[in-house]
């Protein structure tokens, strides 16, 4: 057990609060095993810290499977780290190696102010869903489900739409910040779907707007976005909702 | 309110009444129902509910409740209601459709779940959450929840453990996921039309009682500490379970017992809190560092084969064990569910092989899970478009391929089905106070069957509870209660008083290692096979840690910031009350049923061994106060329709 | 509710413009290029083919497309700012360290470059169209040529003059790149912003884009090289002089 052991350094953004400054703060961790997650090596960091009388590095994460959206951190300047497809509570720590310095800092977007060091506010997202991020049907008026058939294909596209975990993963990628592969994803999702169809139209304007009232950057189809989503939700979907859009106001 | 008893802080022990209506069981509801008192679509925007927790339960609850008109105030720990765990659940959802033509029903759905509950849940709820199945699954489809299709555009099942149909609905490996957001959506778009109010990251630390009435909570603003009282009409709690009392779990590191245990200390009972249910398909534990299990979704039982070698003394891989040393001891003993049996079963078949030294890995603490005979017959392209995500998931965690290598599996907490007791109404011993989806103690009994557990919650959220919860307001007159009364200033005090003295220990041990040891006793102890003098000393040891923690915890930072150490010491500490509650709950049940196995009480080739006669009953502890032993109350379980037998899956 | 309006007015909509408008601008120059080929075939073709440009529905045509391209270009270049400009405000503070995600990324030079290929070029064309157009700074004055009986702009000489000057050759060469630099990125990008990308095409539309972009940039570099390389200047241009 003790062969595989290793050294890292840790550079981890600092900041107290809101308003105040931040820089990033430096950390050794030895004793950090290959199988451990990223994650994991922070909380015995924070074990460390708590000994020590420094107050532990606040992040955030909930599931530590990939699937929450909860955790999200930008490691060597690549929003949930080296792995494609996984998120940062999936990022294991046999990626790194013995000696190498892990620069870890938060999403960052004027749409998404810093809570403490790496926490960040997300409500952005679900202002954007508020728009119009759902199918407006009461509970208890639903047909019967089998009475309105969706071809396979549609649902396996939509479904790769609707993988998305909200970790805003996508935002912190984009060189501008934008919020189009998040938006899409969702407008995607119903717009294939016959369910969806009846307010395809006012959804896509909606949402667009509150995804501008947000804040967030146009995008310039780098697909970073793409290449960083944990759930590897395509930049096709922001050419959908384009498409819908244009539908919406021709 | 129908035939609710509620027990006085001073009750002796007595039998609780569930309240559920009588007549023939499929009707019971209906009728039910129909009786109903109702509040008219004008009056209901003047009655406010906190609804607190946006999991399947919670976030359709309080959607459905803000479509009837109500103003709904939701609350959720995380930092958006999509984040509830209710998110993780992957394998499917059951419903009683029969699309697949092979005999299922509402009756047999019912019987399935009393019967994999091991006999120890209430028929009638059961028979309801069977009725309920099949309108959720209409509901979900017309959100736009992109279910699994066949190629005709029509809906696709697939098996679980459990049973002999095929009524599981899925979407890939993220039923739970797709579900909840469509909850969600629901949720977002009462949001938007302005009743229902979103509190996120606002944690429930106390409820208010006014007049013994559930009138609101006191929380908790996790970003900036801010402490907040909030009044109601009534409280719908939809908190998730409490399997991290083990630490080590399943469940998303945020999941805690605090919301229901504060309840439980205003004096609503919390009923079986020994019955948890621990996953057979886990990625097995490695070291301390280690913050959570990861589950592999039962859904693999379908095409995986479970064995472990016949020598205790095998050292070869896995794949140069011949055929005839390999011992497939679910499909030798269970010959009629094989793989399949339910989970529970499953799980203690792993525990009892490894613990005749059969297990395999470097702990000893494993079982191969082998797709080497499905690759075979179906092709590596159908095992990976069935699993794929799976695979990955676990070649991530494990560095192994489980397309050329066995993958290695142990039994994880994973569910928790008991939680605050509730009546039929889903209304716990505080009038006003509701309880739904895995926080109460719920339809499963000693033992849920898997893809049952979305069907709950979203059965209580969508269609029970907001039709209770509007009886209850309709049958009551409700004074008109603001934050200004008293109750509310004692209540945040009290709240207040608790944060700054978790602050002021300052001992020298984290809140981390007393949540890690409390969780290795309750693994030992109170886990997967329990015993009386098990039970006893978990007991003292539970409370000599408990006892540590109030003076040698460290909990560094202030009460007004992002402080995730001080939100986790006020749940740890729960979690050391609760433990030790689970551990005199075991003790008591001198049987073994469902999740709950005592090793007194089994038969001699070690299989669980139900004493109706009795234990036929649901456990209900009624808090005393901190240096009193809890009350445990009866309520009466009977079997009109299922008659309780040996659960054999044989 | 939504119309037309809300194509100046949302990010979408700007991008949408912004690709709309991209996709019609390549179309002028595949025949802005394929005119000015006739560079290389001599003076007699490419003065011809100036003239009857200018001819075409009474001399009423080349005005006409003359502000429709300045309104092409116009809106691709404010849109295109727009997009530019979003980044700022979208991340006041950036990380201290970034990298690339790569894997399915699509970002590059070309597409981290729009903006300043897309600057360089607005300014070249405005200088462009005043120089050839508009005749500024020109080496000396040139007599107008008789075509079909009308008198017309001896156009060609005064490219060929200004293409003997290395200097400009130079200057070409290098907005040549660029604009290749840009189209590498744009074309794709203008089908992936009009959603008429999709999974079974990618591929060939980016095939497509690169060989596009390369035409192009290697088409218009070949106007001048060819020239400085093997055509004089005109008699009595300063360079014939010197």
């Amino acid at each position: 057990m003790a062969g595989n052991e290793f050294s890292v350094k840790l550079l981890i953004w600092r900041q107290s609060g809101p308003a105040q400054p931040g820089e990033l703060a430096s950390y050794t961790m030895d004793n950090v095993l290959p199988e451990m997650s990223l994650l994991e090596m922070l909380d015995l960091l924070n074990e460390k810290l708590t000994a020590e009388g420094i107050d532990p590095v606040a992040f955030d994460s909930d599931c530590r499977e990939g699937i929450c959206g909860t955790c999200g951190l930008v490691i060597n300047g690549i929003a949930h780290g080296p792995h494609s497809g996984a998120a940062t509570c999936e990022v294991r720590m046999r990626s790194f190696s013995d000696g190498e310095t892990i620069v870890i800092e938060p999403f960052r977007a004027a749409s998404f102010p810093v809570i403490k060091d790496l926490v960040v506010d997300r409500a952005a997202f679900d202002r954007i869903m508020q728009a119009g991020g759902y199918v407006s049907i009461n509970t208890g008026s639903a047909p019967e489900a089998n009475s309105i058939p969706v071809p396979r294909p549609h649902a396996e596209s939509a479904m790769d739409a609707a993988a998305c975990i909200g970790c805003a993963a996508c935002v912190a990628a984009c060189p501008n910040a934008s919020a189009s592969l998040f938006t899409s994803a969702k407008i995607s999702q119903y717009a294939q779907l016959p369910q969806g169809r009846a307010e395809a139209k006012r959804r896509v304007v909606r949402m667009v707007d509150a995804m501008d009232e947000e804040g967030f950057g146009n995008c310039s189809n780098h697909g970073e976005c793409e290449a960083v989503c944990p759930k590897e939700i395509s930049i096709f979907n922001i050419g959908r909702m384009r498409r819908e859009y244009l539908k919406a106001v021709l | 309110m129908n035939d609710v008893t509620v027990q006085s802080a001073s009750a002796a022990p007595g039998p609780l009444k569930s309240g559920a209506p009588d007549g023939p069981i499929e009707d019971r509801w209906d009728n039910y129902k129909a009786s109903m008192k109702l509040v008219a679509p004008a009056n209901r925007r003047k009655h406010k509910i906190i609804v607190v927790g946006t999991g399947l339960a919670g976030g359709s609850a309080a959607a459905t409740l803000g479509e009837m008109g109500y103003n709904v105030q939701s609350f959720c720990i995380s930092d958006s209601p999509r984040r509830a765990h209710s998110v993780a659940a992957q394998g499917g959802i059951n419903a009683a459709k029969n699309y697949q033509n092979d005999g299922d029903s509402i009756y047999r759905l019912f019987y399935d779940t009393v019967k994999g509950g091991d006999f120890r849940a209430r028929e009638s709820n059961v028979y309801r959450l069977a009725q309920c199945s099949v309108n959720i699954i209409d509901q979900c489809v017309a959100q736009g929840v992109p279910f699994a299709r066949e190629y005709g555009g029509t809906l696709a099942n697939r098996s679980f453990g459990g049973v002999q149909v095929q009524r599981t609905f899925y979407a890939r490996g993220q039923t739970g996921q797709q579900l909840l957001l469509g909850a969600y959506s629901a949720l977002v778009r009462q949001i938007d039309a302005g009743t229902v109010t979103m509190h996120a990251h606002h944690e429930m630390l106390d409820l208010v009682m006014v007049d013994g009435v559930a009138r609101g909570i006191v929380t908790r603003n996790l970003n900036t500490g801010e402490i907040q009282t909030h009044a109601a009409d009534a409280v719908l709690l939809c908190t998730g379970g409490y399997s991290p009392v083990f630490f080590l779990s399943t469940n998303a590191v945020n999941c805690n017992a605090t919301a229901g245990w504060r309840c439980y200390k205003r004096g609503a009972h919390f009923a079986n809190p020994c019955y948890t249910q621990i996953h057979p398909t886990c990625i097995p534990q490695g070291g301390d560092y280690q913050s959570k299990l990861t589950l592999m979704s039962e859904s693999l039982r379908n095409d995986g084969r479970v064995w472990v070698p016949r020598k205790t003394d095998e050292t070869r891989p896995p794949q140069q064990i011949p055929e005839d040393d390999r011992w497939y001891y679910l499909e030798e003993i269970y010959p009629a569910f094989g793989n399949l049996v339910p989970r529970d079963i499953a799980s203690r078949a792993a525990k009892m092989v490894c613990d005749k030294g059969h297990g395999v890995g470097s702990s000893g603490f494993a079982v191969y899970l082998d797709f080497a005979e499905a690759i075979g017959r179906l092709g590596k392209d159908t095992v990976a478009s069935r699993y794929g995500n799976l695979f990955d998931m676990y070649r991530e965690i494990s560095d192994e391929d489980p397309y050329s290598t066995p993958m290695r599996i142990y039994p994880a907490p994973h569910y928790t089905m008991g939680g605050v007791w509730v009546d039929y109404d889903l209304m716990s011993t505080i009038p006003g106070l509701f309880v739904a989806g895995e926080a109460n103690f719920s339809d499963h009994g000693a033992n849920r069957l898997g893809a049952s557990a979305l069907m709950q919650g979203l059965a209580d959220g969508y269609f029970v509870a907001p039709a209770t919860a509007s009886n209850y307001l309709a049958s009551n007159k409700m004074d008109d209660v603001t934050t200004d009364a008293p109750e509310f200033a004692a209540a945040e005090a009290g709240v207040r008083d608790d944060v700054n003295r978790l602050l002021n220990i300052n001992g020298k041990r984290t809140v981390r290692e007393f949540w890690w040891e409390l969780g290795r006793v309750m693994w030992d102890k109170v886990g997967m096979a329990r015993n009386a003098a098990g039970l006893e000393s978990a007991i003292s040891e539970i409370q000599g840690l408990k006892e540590e923690f109030w003076t040698d915890v460290n909990v560094p930072g202030s009460q007004d910031e992002w402080n995730k150490t001080l939100e986790t010491a006020g749940r740890v500490a729960d979690f050391l009350e609760l433990g030790e509650l689970m551990a005199r709950d075991a003790l008591e049940r001198n049987e073994s049923c469902g999740g709950h196995f005592r090793e007194e009480s089994q038969s001699q080739e070690g299989e669980a061994m139900r004493d109706d006669d009795n234990y036929s009953h649901v456990s209900a502890w009624e808090y005393r106060g901190p240096d009193q032993p809890p009350t445990m109350h009866k309520e009466a379980l009977d079997f009109d329709y299922v008659k309780p037998g040996t659960r054999s899956y044989k | 509710m939504a119309g037309l309006t809300d194509i100046t007015r949302s990010t979408v909509g700007k991008k949408l413009l912004n690709g709309l408008t991209g996709l019609l601008l390549c179309g002028f120059i595949v025949s802005h290029l394929t005119g000015n080929l006739l560079l290389l075939v001599g003076r007699e073709a490419f003065n011809q083919y100036a003239y009857f440009l200018h001819s075409l529905g009474h001399g009423a045509v080349v005005p006409i497309m003359e502000v429709g391209l300045v309104m092409l270009f116009g809106a691709h270049a404010i849109s295109g700012i727009s997009v530019a400009r979003s980044r700022r405000r979208a991340r006041p503070d950036g990380y201290k360290k970034s990298a690339n995600a790569g894997g399915t990324s699509r970002k590059s030079l070309a597409s981290r470059s729009m903006i300043v290929t897309g600057t360089v070029l607005l300014i070249f064309v405005i200088l462009h169209v005043a120089q050839f157009k508009l005749g500024w700074g020109q080496l000396r004055d040139y007599p107008d040529v008789m075509i079909d009986g009308h008198a017309s702009v001896d156009l060609y000489s005064r490219v060929v003059d200004w293409f003997n000057w290395a200097p400009m050759v130079g200057l070409y060469v290098v907005v040549m790149l660029m604009l290749g630099n840009h189209l590498r990125h744009g074309f794709w990008s203008a089908f992936q912003t009009l959603g008429a990308n999709n999974p079974r095409y990618e591929n060939l539309i980016n095939t497509a884009g690169m060989l596009f972009a390369a035409a192009m940039a290697v088409g218009f570099l070949l106007i001048p090289i060819y020239i400085f390389l093997f055509v004089e200047p005109t008699a009595g241009s300063s360079l014939a002089a010197g």
